[in-house]
């Protein structure tokens, strides 16, 4: 399946060529699947801000987005990767900033478009590493070249930073918390389901035309899946915004898909072809999956936000009752996340446990010890996920509403605009989750792809497709078993009383919705738990005395890479650059003086 | 055709089991304390009369709190499948059904919470708070013994696991499976909400956990949950008694008669522990869990070191 | 016998890690004096197959000094400070349980690079000593009380015990009863200064852990 595409294209060492191979297939299906459903989505949604801003420029870059994605997973050319590349990067600046009056929104796309251009610097370098070596800039000209173990190391460390950044692996990760909830939902859905994936794509081809790497580059992926993992979603638990925490678990699950690439990477090093396929095809079919259930679960957030104008989830509640569609189709895209049967979050998942138990008994001792690691640890993110849902969706959709300025009685229409693309993305999950061999298939072929295998080599794959064709019939017996329990209960309950009353409150009176468990204090054992990780910070909420008066409590979670990593070192930065400033040079003409010496140094090197 | 049948058979035997040993439990702590107790088979009276009974539900609720009975009831059946009863094989192995009967326990936990947290009051939202976070640390220990249990078995099929292998397991690396029984006896107690985790008995405290979360189902709601969570006892112990026992005659009947004697005996213990210890303070918990999970580390570092 | 000095050993290490979950002090001893029992076991599971009265001596002593006198006075020193619980540990229970769990890894991953002379009579002795070592230290190092940092200590001392039957077969027993009663007379001495520290400032800790009651749910 590789397919070349060329145009003329004037450009010194640029080629327009776009190839299609298995690797960009994979991509392009989740990227064609969520543009198109964003886009529709985005009909409805943008309703609300018609007249007041022109839609104009929005709906220019969103296209521009949609082309600069296209480009990105085809490009068969440096020059021509690296375009589509910026255009990309600005394109999701210009969506970012889309309500730019709030300084807010400002600050957050222009992190995002800081962040961008710093992985930007380390592709440029890496890709000049690379073309150097293999003396073409055409990435299936590079694919046959052999590179050196300190070559192949470098390349790969500077696309670990390059494309981490974009992918938001976790010390890497700062603009990803700030861009998507600052952006509106659709482009949030595309950011996180897409534009992320672009890094992760990257990382792809470059294991893929890297074909020897060193063995530590494995082991490197492995745990930098697992720390973006578990940190992700301890601190997505941490959240009292909505979209917010759907950011953080996309860090999550990028963290999920190293670590499929991590063990995909070390089978291939350790000549397990099984290995490596199964971690490989399970990182991409979590790809696929991710895009889905996530730009799902971020249109549901922005149908939530439309109508209550309000993100925070403690002021949220009770809106399974007003928004009954849209509560189900986000429940659908939560048990999804949390990686449950009957969705395709498991099928992925399962690809990778397996992959990790197979790495477990094959691997030497380190490997070993490794993937029981990821083992845990995809363990803990998994019951992690179900408590930051359970909590998400309890807040928000269950029980009472908090605040009596949301809507109460009548069911709220969602414009159909907004709910077809949530049908459609709810329906691939349902699709992937009981009928996972097409999908599974498609990616274990791109996971055959990066190992290089020739398409009809022996690696069995029966050995993973006969678990999930039982998993599949086990849940199709859970579906008929549920009706038949759903078919009892109502045949023995219909003859009965069945009364409507309030619930039932331990005789306390005057209970009130305020008195409901908000997120913050569902999610309270396990922040404080890991309060030093979370650098959680809490203030107030101390009762004393007989008759306590009005008590306020606050909690909010800081990250620890960017209060701890990265904010040091701009503000060292910033001061050194104070410190220059304050030596400047007032002449322009010595400005001119310093172009004119380093022309002549250029020069002199040259003719040497 | 064969299949559906054994399928059928072996929920017959766990719906007829399962509810005798919760009211095993019953029993040795009634004896503890003094008493004669209800009959062992006083659980299965109750389900009869809860089956028998109307349900009230708050207008605060919506259709995840009826569902959630239903989904549990259907996943912990669904499991049971995956569990070999003494001489009845498991009607479903595959390679990685440990992964699946986690998750499927997840997903039954997903809508039990859910449900707590729709009736919208804030004793239930405790309840639901503190499952997630237990099953948390739990779900770590439970795989962590899986993981050495995979190890020693060279299988990622839960049948195989607790198959064959284990009289030789037992000879070569003993300590270590001493502390995945330890560790897996821990997982059990908090999975199936026993003391020292949680108390089964009180329904009006402030620090329970599961009690509290169904404290507004009723009717055939409530038992559903209730056998469901007699059969998640079965299951558990299920897994743990093929563990414990070092040696298959094989012959089917002393077989399966040992395998029911194991299962009653852990029971008896069950009902000792729960009438010897009291209740853990809350925020010992975790503690207590994360030593189920360092047992089961321990057991990991043994069996990588002797294999 | 070997099952048994393997079963023992991994006790040790267990009662060890049970150690850093303990939170009242009279648990800790008596986990300390369960531990020093087992070590006496597995001084006779040694040398089951000729046991000499110099092996019972020492595992009798083991036991009488350790698993009973010493126990015996520390519940004594705290007895007179009223001295219930750990007040708080320099890093919590939960974390010190799971870096208990780190060190029992880390103790097993550098027997794997030390090399005994002779082979020893299970391949779990030396790991475990190690490990029952490094958890005495930790203890000492992350708790607070002056008790339990004799606790700690004497777990280490447990765990260099246990190293040394592995790699002597034959030991003075001269010796070894004498670094018993040197243990012995250090524990005196510690537990009559704890107690003499203790009612010095018998206000500071009771007020401390006082608030840290009011704050625990």
């Amino acid at each position: 399946m590789n397919k070349t595409l060329e145009f003329l294209w004037h450009v010194p060492f640029g080629d327009f060529s776009l190839r299609l191979d298995p690797l960009s297939v994979l991509f392009l299906t989740a990227i064609f699947i969520l543009v198109l459903c964003a886009g529709i989505y985005g009909v409805g949604y943008m309703r609300s801000y018609q007249g007041g801003k022109s839609l104009g420029l929005h709906i220019f870059f969103y296209i521009l987005l949609a082309l600069a994605l296209i480009v990105v997973v085809t490009a068969n050319n440096v020059i021509l990767f690296l375009g589509a590349w910026e255009v990309l990067a600005i394109s999701v600046y210009f969506l970012i900033v889309f309500q730019d009056e709030k300084p807010s929104v400002r600050r957050a796309a222009f992190l995002y478009l800081i962040a961008a251009h710093c992985g930007t610097f380390c592709l440029f370098l890496m890709f000049f590493l690379m073309a150097h070596a293999a003396g073409s800039m055409n990435f299936d000209v590079m694919a046959q070249t052999n590179f050196s173990p300190v070559i192949a190391g470098t390349i790969f460390f500077l696309a670990l930073l390059g494309f981490g950044v974009k992918a938001g692996i976790f010390p890497m990760h700062i603009w990803l918390p700030y861009a998507h909830p600052a952006a509106p939902s659709h482009v949030s859905a595309l950011l996180s389901g897409v534009a992320i994936k672009t890094g992760i794509y990257g990382i792809c081809r470059i294991l893929w035309i890297i074909g020897v790497l060193p063995d530590w580059c494995g082991y490197v992926l492995l745990i930098l899946g697992i720390v973006s993992g578990v940190m992700g979603v301890l601190y997505a638990l941490g959240q009292h915004e909505l979209k917010k925490l759907l950011a953080y678990h996309s860090i999550e699950n990028i963290g999920i898909i190293v670590l499929g690439l991590g063990i995909g990477l070390l089978g291939r090093n350790h000549q397990m072809p099984f290995l490596a396929v199964l971690g490989f095809g399970g990182a991409l079919l979590h790809v696929f999956n991710h895009s889905v259930f996530k730009g799902l679960l971020f249109l549901g957030a922005g149908a939530v936000i439309q109508k209550t104008h309000t993100g925070e989830m403690d002021h949220l509640g009770g809106l399974a009752k007003t928004m009954p569609l849209v509560s189900g189709l986000f429940l659908i895209g939560a048990l999804a996340i949390c990686g449950l049967p009957l969705l395709n979050g498991f099928i992925s998942e399962f690809i990778i446990f397996f992959g990790l138990f197979h790495g477990l008994l094959g691997l030497p001792l380190q490997g070993a010890v490794l993937c029981a690691l990821g083992i845990l640890s995809l363990a803990l993110m998994g019951a992690l996920a179900l408590a930051c849902f359970t909590k998400v969706y309890g807040t928000v959709f269950l029980g009472e509403p908090r605040r009596p300025t949301l809507p109460t009685e009548m069911p709220i229409k969602t414009s159909p605009w907004m709910i077809v693309p949530m049908v459609i993305l709810a329906g691939l999950c349902l699709w992937v989750g009981l009928n996972p061999q097409p999908m599974a298939g498609l990616a274990l072929g791109g996971g055959k792809y990066l190992i290089h295998a020739a398409p009809l080599s022996v690696i069995d794959l029966s050995e993973i497709f006969i678990p999930l064709s039982v998993v599949v019939s086990c849940t199709f017996i859970l579906i008929l078993l549920m009706a038949f329990l759903a078919v009892a209960r109502w045949a023995l309950l219909r003859s009965r009383p069945r009364p409507i009353s309030e619930t039932w409150n331990c005789g306390f009176s005057h209970v009130t919705p305020r008195f409901q468990y908000t997120s913050s204090s569902f999610a309270r054992p396990i922040t404080d738990f890991v309060k030093a990780l979370l650098l959680l910070n809490r203030h107030g909420g101390k009762v004393s005395g007989e008759f306590p008066g009005k008590m306020q409590i606050s909690s909010s979670v800081h990250d620890a890479s960017e209060e701890r990593m990265f904010r040091p070192v701009f503000l060292g930065l910033t001061r050194f650059s104070k410190k220059l400033e304050e030596t400047r040079i007032r002449y322009t003409q010595i400005y001119l003086m310093y172009i004119f010496f380093f022309l002549i140094f250029l020069l002199a090197w040259k003719l040497k | 055709m064969i299949m559906i049948l054994s399928i059928l058979c072996h929920w017959l035997i766990v719906l007829l089991l399962a509810p005798f040993f919760i009211g095993v439990i019953a029993k040795v702590k009634a004896f503890f304390s003094g008493k004669v107790g209800p009959s062992v088979f006083q659980p299965f009276f109750d389900l009869i009369k809860l089956f028998n009974k109307g349900a009230v539900y708050s207008k605060t609720t919506t259709w995840i709190f009826r569902a959630a009975p239903m989904v549990l009831l259907a996943s912990v059946l669904i499991l049971s499948l995956e569990i070999p009863l003494g001489v009845f094989k498991a009607p479903v192995q595959f390679s990685g059904d440990i992964f699946f009967l986690a998750y499927l326990l997840a997903l039954a936990r997903f809508f039990m919470i859910a449900a707590a947290l729709d009736t919208g009051f804030s004793m239930e939202g405790m309840g639901a708070s503190r499952e997630a976070f237990f099953s948390c640390l739990s779900e770590l220990a439970l795989f962590m013994n899986f993981i050495t249990l995979a190890l020693l078995a060279h299988s990622l099929s839960l049948s195989h696991m607790i198959g064959a292998d284990i009289p030789m397991s037992w000879s070569h690396v003993g300590p270590a499976l001493l502390l995945i029984v330890a560790s897996f006896f821990i997982v059990l107690l908090t999975e199936n909400y026993r003391i020292p985790i949680d108390d089964p008995d009180t329904h009006l405290e402030l620090t329970m956990i599961h009690e509290v979360m169904v404290l507004d189902h009723s009717g055939v709601d409530l038992a559903y949950v209730s056998y469901a969570s007699a059969i998640k006892f079965l299951i558990f112990s299920g897994i743990l008694v093929p563990i414990i026992i070092p040696f298959r005659t094989g012959d089917l009947v002393m077989d399966m008669l040992i395998f029911l004697g194991g299962m009653l005996g852990l029971a008896v213990c069950v009902g000792i522990v729960e009438s010897s210890m009291a209740r853990l303070r809350l925020n010992r918990v975790r503690n207590f869990l994360l030593i189920a999970f360092a047992l089961a580390f321990f057991g990991f570092i043994v069996t990588m070191w002797r294999g | 016998m070997t099952t048994w000095i393997d079963a023992s050993c991994i006790f040790i290490v267990f009662l060890s890690l049970g150690i850093l979950a303990t939170y009242r002090i009279v648990g800790i001893i008596k986990i300390f004096a369960a531990q020093s029992f087992v070590l006496g076991l597995v001084l006779i599971f040694l040398h089951a197959h000729n046991l000499s009265t110099r092996d019972i001596v020492i595992s009798l002593g083991t036991m009488g000094l350790k698993g009973v006198l010493v126990p015996y006075i520390l519940f004594w020193a705290i007895r007179h400070v009223s001295m219930r619980s750990e007040i708080k540990p320099v890093i919590g229970f939960g974390t010190s349980i799971v870096s208990g769990a780190l060190l029992i890894a880390g103790a097993f991953w550098i027997s794997l690079s030390l090399k005994l002379p002779g082979k020893p009579v299970s391949d779990l002795i030396l790991p475990c000593s190690l490990a029952t070592v490094l958890l005495g230290f930790m203890i000492m190092v992350t708790r607070t009380r002056a008790v339990t940092q004799v606790l700690g200590y004497l777990i280490m001392e447990n765990g260099i015990f246990l190293f040394a039957l592995s790699l002597f077969d034959v030991m003075p027993a001269m010796i070894e009863l004498g670094i018993l009663l040197d243990i012995f007379v250090a524990v005196f001495i510690m537990a009559i200064i704890v107690n003499n520290i203790n009612e010095e400032f018998e206000q500071a800790p009771a007020s401390v852990s006082r608030s840290k009651m009011g704050e625990t749910f």
